[in-house]
C-alpha cells in the first residue's frame, strides 16, 4: 500500500453508501507492471524485434485531395534489400468499423493529405524510406473541402457513392452528399417548449481539432503467411478484438487464422481504438512471403495522417422560465469528420445522448450531422464527442444564468438530475449524483466566497467557472475473463480490458483479492493475446474495471466453489460441507478446526493431482439494454451506466498580453466506488492538464487540406512549465447497483468537464463571451466586453 | 556508408561498436545495444522520451550522433537500479503514482536523476523548470514532481 | 532518422573552415541541423562537427574584456554561470528559455547566432548587450558586431570559408541592467511569438544608453535603433517605457501567420517593449 496523508494525496472522498470496510479496494495500491514501466524492462510495440524482421515505410500524398493517374513502383522495388512494395492494387478490400469506406492503400483518389499511396518493406528502416522516396505518382489536384462550411455545400464530394460501401445498421450516409452518418434525438415537442418559455437564449460554440498525442506514435508488427492465411500482429491496441475482426475481414481470412498480441500500450485516449499500421504491415507481410513486417509511425506521420479528435460547430437554442426552469433545449452539431467516417458513428451518437447535459429538460431535440473533408481523419478521443458537447452546453448554461441573473451553480443546481427524475431519453434516472458532484467541485474552489470576477494585485482578470457533464457507457456490450489458479495457489486474470495507463490492470486483481479475501501479490493479469484471452468488445468507453470487474466477480465465485470441493476431499467431508467464508477461509462447517485460508491453498496439497482450478466469468450487458430507435433515440435504458461528474475552475488573465493562468481546478467526480483511489486520482490529474491544453493551447490547424502545425512544438500539448494547476478533488461514490462493489468508469469522465469549466472562468474574467476552443491569447487582446462591472 | 569505431560505456559497461555516422545514439542504444529502454517519441528533440545521460547530462538521444561518444559515459534508464535494488527515484515513482503508460517514464527518469544532481531539495518550481523537456499526456505531471521531491528526501534528507 | 552523410571531425580551424568551404553543413550541438535532417529539410552530404576545435572553445569573463565567449559555449553553461544572472540579465532570461534542458545542454551560442531563426533567443540578448562576433579563415580573423552580422534572412556576413569563432561582450558598468521577455503559447519548448530585449544604462534617474532588440519582429532579429535614439537622455519612468512601446512599432515588421496575426504581434510588441525596459532599469537599480 502507498504512503497516505501526504500531499499528493489530493483526495476528499465522499462515501455515500458504499462501506469503506474493504480491504483490498478502496485503498490505493502501487500499479500492477509498474515495475518493468520504471527499469526499461516494459515491451511497447516499437519494441518489436523479431527473427527475419522487416522495416517498413510508407508514401504518402503530399496533396489533401487528388486523383492517382499513375503510380510506379519500379524504381522503390529495384532497391537493393527491398522486399516487398504494396499500392492500392494489392489491397482491393476496403475497411472501417461502421461503413467500410476507406482503402488500406489509396485506390483511384486521395482523400487527405499523407493518405498511404504505396508502402515498402525492406531490410533496414533506412532501405524502407529510401525506397518509400523513389515512388512516383502522378496525381490530378481537386477542389479542396478544407471546413464545414465547403463541405455542408455538397459542391465537391470526398466521396462520391456512399451506395458503393459496405455500410452497418449504425451508419447513416446521405447519397450525394459529404454527410457520412446522422443522429437525431427528440423527447417532447421542442417548438411547444420554446413557447412556454420566457427566455430564448442562443449560442454558438466550436471545438477545434485535437489530436491524442500519445508519446508512442502508432506502429504494428505484423507476420502473414500467404499459404496458410495466418496472421500474427504485434501491436499497441486499446481494442484487440475489434481489429482482429477487422483484419480477418480485410484480408478474408477466417477470424480465427487472426491473432493479435498487444504490447505495452503507450498511451491510448481513443486513438489507438482503431487499425491504422496494422493493416498495412499485414499486406506488406503477405507481399514480403511471410516475413514479420515491424510498421512505426514518425511523430509527422502521426500528425498528418492518423487520427484526430474532429473539429465540430455547435448551436444551442434554450427555452427557460423566469425563475430558471428549463423548458426546451434544441442542439444542432456537426462534424467536421475527416476524409474517413471511421468511427465517427460512434461519437455522432454518444455525443448525441450527452449534448442535453445533465438536466432535467421536458422538450429536446438533437440533429447531428458527420460532414467529410479532405482532412485527417476524426476518432474517438476520450469521451466519444462528450466533451465538445458539454463545453457548449455548460457554455450554454452561464449564458442563461447571466441572462436570467442567476448564479451558475445556482441554475445548475436547479435543473440537475436526480434520482426518479427523467432524463434526456425517457428513461427514470437512477444512482445520480451530480448534485453533489457540482457542491464538492464548487466548494473544491471555494465558490461561495468568491465574485464572478475580480482583480488581482499584479492587475489579471480573474474569474471562475463551473461545468458538469453527463456521459453514457457504450451498451450493449460483453466481457468475458478467464481466471485460472497456478500450482502454487497464485492467480492469473485473463482478460482483454488492455492497460494503457488507466490501471486496469491493477483494479481487476484488487477486485478478485477483495472477494476473494486474498492477498493481492498472489493476482496477476496475464499478457493479452487473442489467440489465448477471452473476448471483450473494447478497451473504451471507461468501460474495463465495470465490465471486466463484474466478470472477475462471477469467476471468482466460480473458482470459491471448485476449491470448496476440492478441499472437502482433503477434509474428507462431502462437497457441500465446506463453506468459503468472508475473510477466505475453505471451512469445514461440521468440523470448523478443518480449514485452509486462500493464501495457504499452494501449500495445502488440496491442488496436488486434481483437476486444475480454472474459471470463466462473463458480463454482458444486452438484456439491460432498451435499443434507442433511430426515430427519436427514446429509450428506458439506453446504456447500462451514466457517469457524471463536475468541475471548477479559477483563472488569472493578464489583459495586457492575454495569457491565462489556471490558478486552481475544484473537481468531483462520481465514480461509484474507488476500486485504487490514486487510479482515479490519476486519471482526473491527467485529465485536467489535457483539458487545459484543449481549452487554451492545443490546435491542429489547417490551410487548404495542409497541416500546418504537425509537430510537437506547434502542436502545443501542456509541458511540466504548463502545469503549475493547484488541484483538489473530491471522489464521490454513489454505488451503481450494476457495478462490481458500486463503480463506475473514470477513463474519459475527468475530461469532460475540464474545457468547459476554464471557458467559463476566462469568460467571467474577460467579461466577454468567447465561443471557440481553444481561446488564445489574441481572442483575449482583442475581446469584446460586455461591461460588466469587476470587483478589486 | 562511413563508419566509425567508438568505445563508449553504457550503464558502467564498455562497449566497442563501429557504426554508422549517421546512425544517432538513440538508434545506437535501441538498435546496436538492443537497450529499448529508451524511447522514442518525436525523433527531434521536442518531447524528452529518449533523454539519456552523457557524462551526466542530459541529452536528447535523438540529436546525438553515436560517433560523438567516444570515450563518453551515459546513462540510461536500464543503468539505473543497482544490485537488483531499484533506484529511489524508481521506487517513488512507482510508490506515488507517477507512472500510468510509462512511455515517457524512462526520459523523466533520467532528466530527474539529472535535476537531482543539480538541486539536492528541488522546489516545485525548480522541478517544473529542470523537467520541462519531458512531455507527458497521462499524468498531468503532478504526481511526477511528488515522486521527485519524495526521492530527494530519501536520498539527501530533509531539506 | 538522418540521411546518410559523411562526419568529419577535425581539431583544427583550418581544417573545419576547409571542410566547410567546400559545402559541409557545420554541426556543433546538432539542436537545428539534425533537426532539419530528421524533418526531411536538410540533406547535406557532409557534416563538420566542429567541437573539438580549441579556438572555439572555454567562456571567461574579466571587468577588463568582459565575456570571451567560444562559439561552442551552451545555453545551459550561459543559464547556470553566476556571472550572466549578476551581470548579463537578459542573455540569463534568453538562454534559460531555449527549447528545454536537453536542447540548451547540447545547443550552442555559436550555432545560435548561425542558425539565424528571426525567433532565436540568445540572438536579442547579445545585441543589446553590443556583443560582436569573431569570425576565423585562412585569411585570418576579424570582428564584426553582433547587429551588423545579419545581412538579410538567414544571410551572415560569414565567407564560407570563415567560422564564427568566438563571441565578446563588453562588461556592463555599474548602473546598467538588461532584461528579456520571451512571449511564448507555452511555457516550455517554444518559439518566441514574439521577444523584447532591452539594456539600459542609467545616469541618476535617466536613460545615459539604451538598446532595444526584438525578436521575431522582422525576418532577421533587429536593434531598434531609431527607438533607441529617441529614448536616450529621457527619464528613466514609466511615461517613457509606454513611449517605447509605441516607438517601436514604427521600426519592426511582423507578418500575420497560422501562428498568429501581425495586429496582435504588433500590440504586444508594445506591452512587451515597455515592459522589457521595465524590468531592464529594475535590474540597474538593484546593481
Amino acid at each position: 500500500m502507498m504512503q497516505e496523508g501526504r500531499d499528493w494525496d489530493r483526495l476528499v472522498v465522499r462515501r455515500k453508501d458504499t462501506t469503506g470496510n474493504e480491504r483490498v479496494i478502496g485503498h490505493t495500491q502501487i500499479r500492477k507492471g509498474g515495475i518493468a514501466k520504471v527499469t526499461g524492462a516494459a515491451q511497447y510495440g516499437a519494441d518489436m524485434d523479431l527473427p527475419g524482421q522487416l522495416y517498413a515505410a510508407v508514401a504518402r500524398s503530399p496533396y489533401p485531395h487528388a486523383r492517382i493517374l499513375n503510380i510506379d513502383t519500379r524504381e522503390a522495388a529495384a532497391l537493393p534489400g527491398v522486399r516487398a512494395v504494396i499500392t492500392g492494387e494489392d489491397c482491393p478490400t476496403l475497411f472501417g468499423s461502421f461503413i467500410a469506406d476507406q482503402p488500406i492503400v489509396a485506390r483511384g483518389k486521395v482523400r487527405y493529405q499523407g493518405e498511404p499511396v504505396a508502402a515498402v518493406a525492406a531490410d533496414t528502416q533506412e532501405i524502407a524510406r529510401e525506397a518509400a522516396e523513389l515512388i512516383r505518382v502522378e496525381y490530378e489536384q481537386l477542389p479542396v473541402v478544407n471546413d464545414l462550411e465547403t463541405s455542408m455545400k455538397n459542391e465537391v464530394l470526398v466521396h462520391e457513392d456512399w451506395s458503393q460501401y459496405d455500410c452497418s445498421s449504425a451508419c447513416f450516409p446521405v447519397q450525394g452528399t459529404n454527410i457520412g452518418d446522422q443522429y437525431h434525438l427528440k423527447k417532447g415537442d421542442v417548438e411547444a417548449g420554446f413557447a412556454q418559455a420566457d427566455e430564448i437564449v442562443e449560442s454558438d460554440f466550436t471545438c477545434g481539432m485535437l489530436q491524442h498525442t500519445t508519446i508512442e506514435t502508432h506502429t504494428a508488427t505484423a507476420q502473414a503467411d500467404p499459404i496458410s492465411g495466418e496472421i500474427h500482429v504485434w501491436v499497441p491496441a486499446q481494442s484487440p478484438f475489434s481489429n482482429r475482426g477487422l483484419i480477418a475481414k480485410t484480408f478474408h481470412v477466417p477470424l480465427e487464422k487472426v491473432r493479435l498480441t498487444v504490447t505495452e500500450i503507450g498511451g491510448g485516449f481513443g486513438g489507438k481504438y482503431e487499425a491504422k499500421c496494422e493493416p498495412i504491415a499485414v499486406a506488406l507481410s503477405l507481399k514480403a512471403k511471410g516475413r514479420p513486417v515491424k510498421l512505426t509511425y514518425g511523430r509527422h506521420e502521426e500528425f498528418a495522417a492518423t487520427v484526430c479528435r474532429s473539429p465540430v460547430h455547435i448551436h444551442m437554442k434554450t427555452g427557460v422560465k423566469r425563475d430558471g426552469t428549463l423548458t426546451a433545449q434544441k442542439v444542432d452539431i456537426q462534424w467536421d469528420a475527416g476524409a474517413y467516417v471511421t468511427t465517427n458513428p460512434r461519437v455522432d451518437y454518444n455525443a448525441g445522448f450527452a449534448a442535453n447535459g445533465p438536466y432535467k429538460i421536458p422538450n429536446a431535440q438533437v440533429d447531428a450531422y458527420v460532414y467529410m473533408t479532405n482532412k485527417t481523419l476524426g476518432t474517438a478521443y476520450r469521451g466519444f464527442g462528450v466533451t465538445e458537447v458539454a463545453t457548449a452546453h455548460e457554455r450554454q448554461m452561464d449564458l442563461i444564468a447571466e441572462r436570467l441573473g442567476m448564479d451558475p451553480l445556482e441554475l445548475r443546481l436547479k435543473n440537475v438530475l436526480q434520482n426518479g427524475d427523467v432524463g434526456i431519453t425517457g428513461e427514470i434516472m437512477q444512482t445520480m449524483a451530480v448534485k453533489e458532484c457540482l457542491e464538492a467541485a464548487a466548494a473544491n474552489i471555494g465558490w461561495k466566497d468568491l465574485p464572478d470576477r475580480w482583480v488581482d494585485e499584479a492587475g489579471n482578470l480573474c474569474g471562475k467557472g463551473i461545468a458538469c457533464f453527463n456521459k453514457l457507457t457504450g451498451t450493449p456490450s460483453t466481457t468475458s475473463v478467464l481466471v485460472k489458479m497456478n500450482e502454487n495457489g497464485s492467480l492469473y486474470i485473463m482478460s482483454a480490458s488492455t492497460e494503457m495507463g488507466q490501471g486496469v490492470t491493477t483494479t481487476l486483481p484488487q477486485i478478485a483479492a477483495e472477494t476473494l479475501g486474498m492477498d493481492l501479490e498472489k493476482i496477476s493479469v496475464a499478457p493479452v493475446d487473442t489467440a489465448i484471452t477471452p473476448y471483450d468488445k473494447t478497451t473504451t468507453s471507461s468501460r474495463s474495471t465495470f465490465h471486466s470487474g463484474n466478470a472477475v466477480l462471477e469467476a471468482c465465485k466460480d473458482i470459491k466453489g471448485q476449491l470448496c470441493r476440492l478441499a472437502a476431499i482433503k477434509f474428507g467431508v462431502a462437497p457441500e460441507d465446506v463453506i468459503y467464508t468472508a475473510d477466505g477461509y475453505l471451512q469445514s462447517r461440521s468440523q470448523p478446526e478443518q480449514r485452509i485460508h486462500i493464501n495457504d491453498v499452494g501449500a495445502s496439497g488440496i491442488l496436488h493431482e486434481q483437476p486444475p482450478v480454472v474459471a470463466v466469468g462473463r458480463y454482458g450487458t444486452s438484456d439491460i439494454f432498451d435499443p434507442p430507435p433511430v426515430e427519436g433515440r427514446q429509450s428506458k435504458r439506453p446504456t447500462v451506466m451514466w457517469m457524471h461528474g463536475a468541475q471548477a475552475a479559477i483563472v488569472a488573465v493578464d489583459p495586457k498580453t492575454g495569457r491565462v493562468h489556471v490558478k486552481k481546478v475544484g473537481a468531483a467526480h462520481d465514480v461509484g466506488k474507488a476500486i485504487n483511489p490514486t487510479g482515479c486520482l490519476q486519471q482526473i490529474e491527467g485529465s485536467i492538464i489535457m483539458g487545459l491544453g484543449h481549452a487554451l493551447m492545443e490546435e491542429m490547424i489547417y490551410e487548404d487540406g495542409k497541416l500546418r502545425n504537425g509537430n510537437m512544438v506547434d502542436y502545443k500539448v501542456p509541458t511540466f512549465m504548463d502545469s503549475d494547476v493547484e488541484m483538489k478533488i473530491t471522489l464521490v461514490e454513489q454505488a451503481h447497483p450494476e457495478g462490481p462493489y458500486g463503480v463506475k468508469g473514470i477513463g474519459e469522465p475527468g475530461l469532460a468537464p475540464t474545457a468547459a469549466a476554464i471557458v467559463n472562468a476566462v469568460c467571467h474574467a474577460c467579461d466577454a463571451d468567447f465561443t471557440s476552443i481553444p481561446i488564445k491569447p489574441e481572442h483575449i487582446l482583442f475581446r469584446k466586453e460586455r461591461g460588466h462591472a469587476s470587483e478589486i | 556508408m562511413q563508419q566509425i569505431t567508438i568505445h563508449v560505456t553504457v550503464n558502467d559497461e564498455a562497449y566497442t561498436r563501429t557504426v554508422p555516422v549517421n546512425m544517432t545514439l538513440l538508434q545506437f542504444l535501441r538498435e546496436e545495444l538492443h537497450l529499448t529502454g529508451t524511447k522514442e517519441g518525436c525523433d527531434e528533440g521536442e518531447c524528452g522520451a529518449c533523454t539519456v545521460l552523457v557524462d551526466g547530462h542530459p541529452m536528447n538521444s535523438c540529436l546525438v550522433l553515436a560517433a560523438e561518444l567516444d570515450g563518453r559515459r551515459v546513462l540510461t534508464v536500464e543503468g539505473l537500479a543497482q544490485d537488483g535494488r531499484l533506484h529511489p527515484l524508481q521506487e517513488a515513482f512507482l510508490e506515488v503514482g507517477a507512472v500510468q503508460c510509462g512511455y515517457c517514464t524512462p526520459g523523466m527518469l533520467l532528466s530527474g536523476i539529472a535535476l537531482l544532481d543539480l538541486y539536492p531539495h528541488p522546489t516545485r518550481e525548480q522541478i517544473r523548470k529542470e523537467m520541462e523537456g519531458n512531455i507527458c499526456r497521462c499524468t498531468g505531471y503532478a504526481r511526477i514532481a511528488d515522486a521527485i521531491q519524495l526521492a530527494a528526501e530519501r536520498i539527501n534528507g530533509k531539506a | 532518422m538522418l540521411p546518410k552523410f559523411e562526419l568529419y571531425m577535425p581539431d583544427t580551424l583550418e581544417e573545419a573552415c576547409r571542410l566547410k568551404a567546400a559545402g559541409a553543413e557545420v554541426m556543433a550541438g546538432g539542436t537545428d541541423v539534425f533537426v532539419n535532417m530528421h524533418g526531411g529539410k536538410d540533406r547535406s552530404g557532409q557534416v563538420v562537427d566542429i567541437k573539438n576545435i580549441p579556438a572555439l572553445q572555454g567562456h571567461t569573463f574579466d571587468e577588463a574584456q568582459g565575456l570571451d565567449l567560444g562559439a561552442l559555449t551552451t545555453h545551459r553553461e550561459i543559464e547556470l554561470w553566476d556571472v550572466i544572472k549578476q551581470r548579463y540579465r537578459a542573455m540569463f532570461e534568453g538562454c534559460s528559455r531555449v527549447g528545454s534542458v536537453q536542447i540548451r545542454t547540447r545547443g550552442t551560442l555559436g550555432g545560435n547566432i548561425c542558425n539565424g531563426a528571426p525567433s532565436a533567443d540568445s540572438i536579442g540578448p547579445m545585441l543589446v548587450h553590443d556583443a560582436r562576433v569573431v569570425a576565423a579563415g585562412p585569411a585570418g580573423e576579424r570582428e564584426i558586431p553582433l547587429h551588423a552580422f545579419y545581412l538579410g534572412l538567414k544571410k551572415l556576413d560569414l565567407g564560407p570559408d570563415e567560422l564564427l569563432t568566438r563571441i565578446r561582450i563588453p562588461a556592463p558598468p555599474a548602473h546598467a541592467g538588461s532584461f528579456y521577455i520571451k512571449y511564448t503559447r507555452r511555457d516550455a519548448m517554444d518559439l518566441a511569438l514574439l521577444g523584447v530585449s532591452a539594456y539600459v544604462e542609467l545616469a541618476g534617474g535617466t536613460l545615459k544608453t539604451v538598446r532595444i532588440a526584438l525578436t521575431t519582429a522582422a525576418p532577421i532579429p533587429i536593434r531598434a535603433f531609431e527607438t533607441e535614439r529617441a529614448l536616450t537622455g529621457r527619464p528613466a519612468t514609466e511615461e517613457t517605457f509606454l513611449a517605447a512601446g509605441k516607438a517601436v512599432l514604427q521600426e519592426s515588421h511582423p507578418r500575420s501567420s497560422w501562428r498568429s496575426s501581425a495586429e496582435f504581434r504588433l500590440a504586444l510588441l508594445e506591452e512587451l517593449t515597455a515592459q522589457a525596459l521595465r524590468q531592464a532599469v529594475a535590474v540597474a537599480k538593484e546593481a
